[in-house]
Parts: C-alpha cells; sequence; structure tokens
C-alpha cells in the first residue's frame, strides 16, 4: 500500500485524576497509524476511552504520554493557535448529537468552518457552502434552521459542514447513534461517498458493527487498549454470537462477550 | 484581515441571533449616551449664549480695543491719534476693524418734541465684532457713508416713539450741529425687558463728511478683530508701534472679548463635569447590567463554542468575537443615543430655553464622539470578562455536555 500516513500515534496514554484523588486510566499505550484515504472504525463499549481517543486524533486533547504527529510533525510541540488552524484546515468532526449551531440556518452552520478560513476561502464560504449542502442533498433546506431539520437532516447537514474545508481527515463520532438505523444506514452511505470523493480519511468510532463493517480496518477499544479485529468475528460475536454462543476462538479479542448494540451514551 | 472581518460578521451575527436580549441589555446604554452627549451638548449651547452675550460688550474672540487719554487733561486731537492707528493698523492687514465714538449727542425731532438723544458713531465692522442683533431692517454696508443721507440705526424704544413705522421709508430730523434728514435703515432690539435706551448709531465717516471736529466730552475707541491664535503675539506688537513717538498720551491696549476671562469658561466646564459624571455612573450600569447578562449567556453557549473551537476557531478569534459583540452592541447603543440627544436639542422646548442664540450651533462633533467613545470603551469593559469565560473553557468539556 501506497498510503501516506495521516496521523501516527505512538504509545499514546491518558489519564485522569478522579476527585477522590484516584487516577484513572482511559487509555493505556494506543498506536495507530492513519493513513491518507484510509478508512477505520474503532468499536467499543461505552466508557471505554472511543471518545478520549477521538479528542486526541482531532487534536482537541493532549495525550498523557506518548506521541502524536501529524504529517509526520509532532503535535505536541505546536502552539494552540497553530494547532487550532492546523485542526481547522484538516479535520472535520461529526458528532453523535450533531452539535449544530441553533437558530442559525443550515447554511449558516456548514459556512461556519470557513469563517475560520483566510482569503478566498472566507470569502467565498456562503456559495461554497450552498455547494455542499447541494451535495447532501439538502438545497432545498438551506434556510431551515436545525429545529427544524429531522434526525437524518440534521446529520446531513453536520456532515456537509465536516467536510466544506476538503478535510483530510474526518472523525466521526457515533454519528448514527441518534439516528434510527435506515437513516443512519443512509447517512454513513453519504458519509462513506463524500469521504471518499474528497480522498479524505474517515475514522468512525461506533458500537454498531454494521456501521463498522463499512470500514476497511477495524479495531476495537477495550480497557483502554486498541486492538485490531477480524471483521467476520465481529459479526460472529453480534449475529450468530448471541444465538449459538459459540467461541470463535481466533483472535484474543473475543472472549470480551456481550454484543454491545444498544445504544449506550 | 479576514480574521477581524470575520470576528466581526460573527458578533453581528450572533447579536441578531440574540436580538431580544441584547435590546433589553442596550436601553440602559442607548439612554445614558443620550443623557452623556446632551450634556455636552447643552454645555456647548450654554457656552454659545454666554460667548453672544459678551461678544455683545467686548466682542468676539478675539476684539483688541486700544483707548488712549491725554495725560495733561487737555482735549485730545482725535482726528490725528485715528490716522496713528490707521497708519500702524496697515501692516497688521486687520479684516475688521472699527471706530466707536460714544459721548455724543444730537437734538431729535419727535411727535412729540425735541428730544436730546445719545449718539454713538462706529464702522461697518462694528457689528460683526459684536454680533449686534438687529430687529429690522439691515446694518451698515461699506459704501453707505457716501449716501448723500447719512442712514442711521437706532433702537426699538426710539423706533416706538416713533409708531414703530416700516422701516426702510422712515427717516428722522435731527437739529444743532448734524442738522438734517437721516434714513433709519435698520432697529435693533430691546436688551432685555424695559430696555428704555434712546440711541442712534450712525457711521463714523457719515458724521465726519459733516462735522469736522469732536466735542470735547466724546471719547474714541478703536476695536480689531485679531485672530485667536495670534492675538498674544499681535497686541504687545501693536502697542509698542502705536506708543512710537507718542508723547502726552496714556495709551492701553487690551483684549475685551471673553475669551480673555478665563472664569465663564471654568464654570461651563464645572457644569459639563458634574453633569457628565452623572451620566458617566448611568453608563456604568448600564455596561453592570451588560456583564451580567453576557456571563449567563456564555454559560448556554460552552457548548456552541466547543462546536466552533473543533472547527477551527483560535482562542483569540473567539475572544475577539465575543469582545466585538458587546462593542459593537453598546456602538449601535451608542449611535441611538446619540440620535436621540440631537433629537432632544433640536427640539422645540429645548430651544426655547435658550432663546435668543443667535448662531444655534450644530450638534458639537465632541458630544457625539464623546458618547461614541464611551459607549465603545463600557462595551469593551462589559465584554471583557465573558470574552476571558468563553476562552477558558475546555473544548472537550464543552463539547461533552
Amino acid at each position: 500500500m501506497e498510503l501516506v500516513t495521516l496521523v501516527l500515534l505512538e504509545g499514546v496514554t491518558k489519564q485522569v485524576l478522579l476527585p477522590d484523588d484516584s487516577r484513572l486510566d482511559i487509555l493505556r499505550g494506543v498506536d495507530l497509524d492513519v493513513a491518507a484515504g484510509d478508512h477505520v472504525s474503532i468499536v467499543g463499549r461505552s466508557g471505554s476511552g472511543k471518545s478520549t481517543l477521538l479528542n486526541i486524533l482531532g487534536m482537541l486533547d493532549a495525550p498523557s504520554t506518548g506521541s502524536v504527529s501529524f504529517r509526520g510533525e509532532p503535535v505536541g510541540r505546536m502552539g494552540p493557535a497553530k494547532l487550532d488552524r492546523l485542526r481547522g484546515r484538516n479535520v472535520g468532526f461529526v458528532f453523535q448529537q450533531f452539535n449544530l449551531l441553533s437558530g442559525r440556518s443550515a447554511l449558516e452552520n456548514v459556512a461556519m468552518p470557513l469563517s475560520y478560513a483566510s482569503g478566498r476561502a472566507y470569502w467565498t464560504r456562503n456559495r461554497v457552502a450552498a455547494e455542499m449542502l447541494e451535495r447532501v442533498g439538502l438545497s432545498h433546506r438551506i434556510e431551515s434552521p436545525p429545529e427544524q431539520l429531522s434526525g437524518g437532516e440534521q446529520q446531513r447537514v453536520a456532515i456537509a459542514r465536516a467536510l466544506v474545508r476538503r478535510p483530510t481527515l474526518i472523525l466521526a463520532d457515533e454519528p448514527t447513534g441518534a439516528l434510527d438505523v435506515e437513516t443512519g444506514a443512509a447517512v454513513m452511505t453519504l458519509l462513506d461517498e463524500i469521504a471518499s470523493e474528497a480522498d479524505a480519511a474517515l475514522v468512525t468510532i461506533t458500537h454498531d458493527v454494521h456501521v463498522a463493517a463499512r470500514a476497511r480496518r477495524h479495531y476495537r477499544l477495550e480497557g483502554g487498549i486498541l486492538s485490531p479485529v477480524q471483521l467476520e468475528l465481529a459479526f460472529r460475536e453480534t449475529a450468530l454470537g448471541s444465538v449459538s454462543a459459540t467461541p470463535a476462538g481466533m483472535a484474543g479479542t473475543d472472549d470480551s462477550g456481550a454484543p454491545d448494540t444498544d445504544a449506550d451514551t | 484581515m479576514s480574521g477581524f472581518i470575520g470576528a466581526l460578521t460573527d458578533a453581528w451575527s450572533e447579536l441578531r441571533h440574540h436580538k431580544l436580549r441584547v435590546l433589553l441589555s442596550l436601553i440602559g446604554i442607548a439612554v445614558s449616551v443620550a443623557a452623556l452627549s446632551a450634556v455636552v451638548a447643552l454645555g456647548e449651547y450654554q457656552r454659545q449664549i454666554q460667548a453672544e452675550q459678551s461678544d455683545r460688550f467686548g466682542g468676539r474672540l478675539a476684539t483688541v480695543a486700544v483707548s488712549a487719554s491725554p495725560t495733561d487733561g487737555a482735549p485730545m486731537d482725535w482726528i490725528a491719534f485715528d490716522q496713528r492707528v490707521d497708519r500702524v493698523s496697515e501692516r497688521f492687514a486687520f479684516s475688521h476693524r472699527t471706530r466707536v465714538v460714544d459721548g455724543l449727542s444730537a437734538q431729535v425731532q419727535t411727535p412729540q418734541q425735541v428730544q436730546q438723544v445719545p449718539v454713538r458713531l462706529i464702522d461697518p465692522a462694528h457689528p460683526v465684532i459684536h454680533r449686534s442683533p438687529l430687529l429690522e431692517g439691515r446694518w451698515f454696508r461699506d459704501g453707505d457713508e457716501e449716501l448723500l443721507a447719512a442712514p442711521v440705526v437706532i433702537t426699538e424704544s426710539m423706533w416706538d416713539v416713533f409708531g414703530r413705522p416700516v422701516v426702510g421709508t422712515f427717516t428722522i430730523t435731527l437739529q444743532g450741529e448734524l442738522q438734517g434728514t437721516y434714513p433709519v435703515i435698520g432697529v435693533t432690539p430691546r436688551q432685555y425687558v424695559g430696555d428704555e435706551e434712546k440711541l442712534v448709531t450712525m457711521l463714523f465717516d457719515g458724521y465726519a463728511a459733516q462735522v469736522d471736529s469732536f466735542p470735547p466730552d466724546a471719547y474714541v475707541l478703536w476695536e480689531m478683530w485679531v485672530p485667536e491664535d495670534r492675538v498674544a503675539e499681535i497686541g504687545p506688537i501693536l502697542a509698542m508701534d502705536l506708543r512710537a513717538g507718542l508723547e502726552g498720551v496714556d495709551l492701553s491696549v487690551s483684549r475685551t472679548d471673553w475669551g480673555s476671562r478665563p472664569d465663564a469658561q471654568s464654570a461651563a466646564l464645572v457644569f459639563e463635569l458634574v453633569t457628565g459624571a452623572i451620566a458617566g455612573l448611568v453608563l456604568l450600569l448600564g455596561g453592570l447590567g451588560l456583564v451580567n447578562i453576557q456571563l449567563v449567556a456564555m454559560r448556554q453557549r460552552i457548548r456552541e463554542i466547543g462546536v466552533r473551537r473543533s472547527f477551527g476557531a483560535t482562542g483569540g478569534r473567539i475572544f475577539t468575537s465575543v469582545l466585538l459583540e458587546s462593542v459593537v452592541a453598546t456602538a449601535v447603543a451608542g449611535i441611538v443615543g446619540i440620535m436621540l440627544a440631537i433629537a432632544i436639542m433640536r427640539a422645540p422646548f429645548v430651544l426655547q430655553m435658550f432663546q435668543g442664540l443667535q448662531d444655534v450651533p450644530p450638534f458639537p462633533l465632541r458630544a457625539a464622539v464623546i458618547g461614541l467613545v464611551a459607549a465603545v470603551a463600557i462595551g469593551a469593559l462589559a465584554g471583557f470578562i465573558p470574552a476571558v469565560v468563553a476562552v477558558r473553557a475546555k473544548v472537550i468539556d464543552a463539547l461533552r455536555f
């Protein structure tokens, strides 16, 4: 594979201090390599540190130890403003709760990331945003605020917003978590399409194996440890495992047990 | 560049989004800015009215008066001294210069009787220097001295004696040295209620054409209108030139305008400072209300700020946007306040308070600038704390709740 490394996580750990002065390890030595155009899924139960990992990937959070580098450049040594600009230029987020700006129209929401760009991108932001909304099939809802949109439409606006600056990395945190199955599938199809059109790397965090199945590479996050999984195994776990309880015994990651297809948070 | 414009655009769209909240918090600011600007403007009106009143007596800014009296009590040769003043003045090229002769009188034939009235002689520049208002008709102008019948201007009280005939078609008849008929071209209003002064004003040259010398109790004064910034330098030179080779005459050169009397100015300043301080306090209270509202609003907006940060908004950008939100809001309130102040100052009841104001001064730019600066300053002050809170918010925590 001639994929170029985009984000590289090496020995990343994250601890937080709890109110009772004990330390909680959220991530324990995570190594991950996301290449340009890659499509990675990370499956894990709630509380397994998925969101923390995503925040570190998106350079919103810094690891306790270990290093994060973006295009070979260590992120830890960048100043906050540079980091913010780097994130704005290269990373697009899709959140479970959409996180659209309330009261602002779909167009304003999609144009928002471009307002942090400079030069041409800044001045043409409304036109570019309108094109993006058209791409996600919402050209008729340009003026609607999120309150007037359905869940699926809101997530499509969020996808348009994540992609409007043509990021190289899209981070989706439970993108279908608040949607029903069919809408979720449609939204994921759209996200996949747009991401591959833009040749952006897509990292999807989910507890839903069907969503995870769309990715090229699959990981499981368990107790702060990230390990690769075989997809068929994961499928068996959810589809058959609950029925037949057949131990697969292929990889060392299967004994964790309970299928977690229920919504968490 | 696009960063700042972007922050400004953000601020504006935030304001539009929270219209009602912003509107309510800004009423206080607008009112206090209006009060502040109105106070400054009132002070300016007050000063103008004082200046105009003072100008009637002492001349406008800056009037230099030259007076002379013989040291030995002998009669003064006014004509010779006038020529001396003329000669010396030439090098200064004064734009407005007038002689004022008091102490003359004439017999006037009124409908009832022949009456002794004082006569004053002036040059056409005199009403300009003194802003002397007219009730009717016009003042003297250059060329009037060449008319066969020298025109005169009389006081309102004297006009009443004649039964207020139409100015322009009406003449008065003098007896004695000044015997003749004089057309009345203008009437000066009463200076105060019950002003019964009867005075005939005529041109110096009109008088001189008829009479060669002044009576012993005549008294002549010369007045020059000098640029304010040069008066300090011109005064001493003028005095020195006039005194050169002069003997037996006591000469005095002095400023008579209100600018030479700082007490009037300081009174206006005190008025402005006291009322301005009160308006300032009101403004500060309005600002505190704004801080309060913005801080509460910030709590609700933490998540939104987190979203913006995750899409590349730098801390500086968030800070500027939130700060500008208050600044833009108070600047708009300030403009509204200034317009309110202008409307108040143009209201009939205010103008009535300043009756007799000859030149109603335009709404002073200074008042508008002070009002706007105060509004922007209070906005920056009120926006600072919420802006710090907005920047301090951690992105991840903001996105979590």
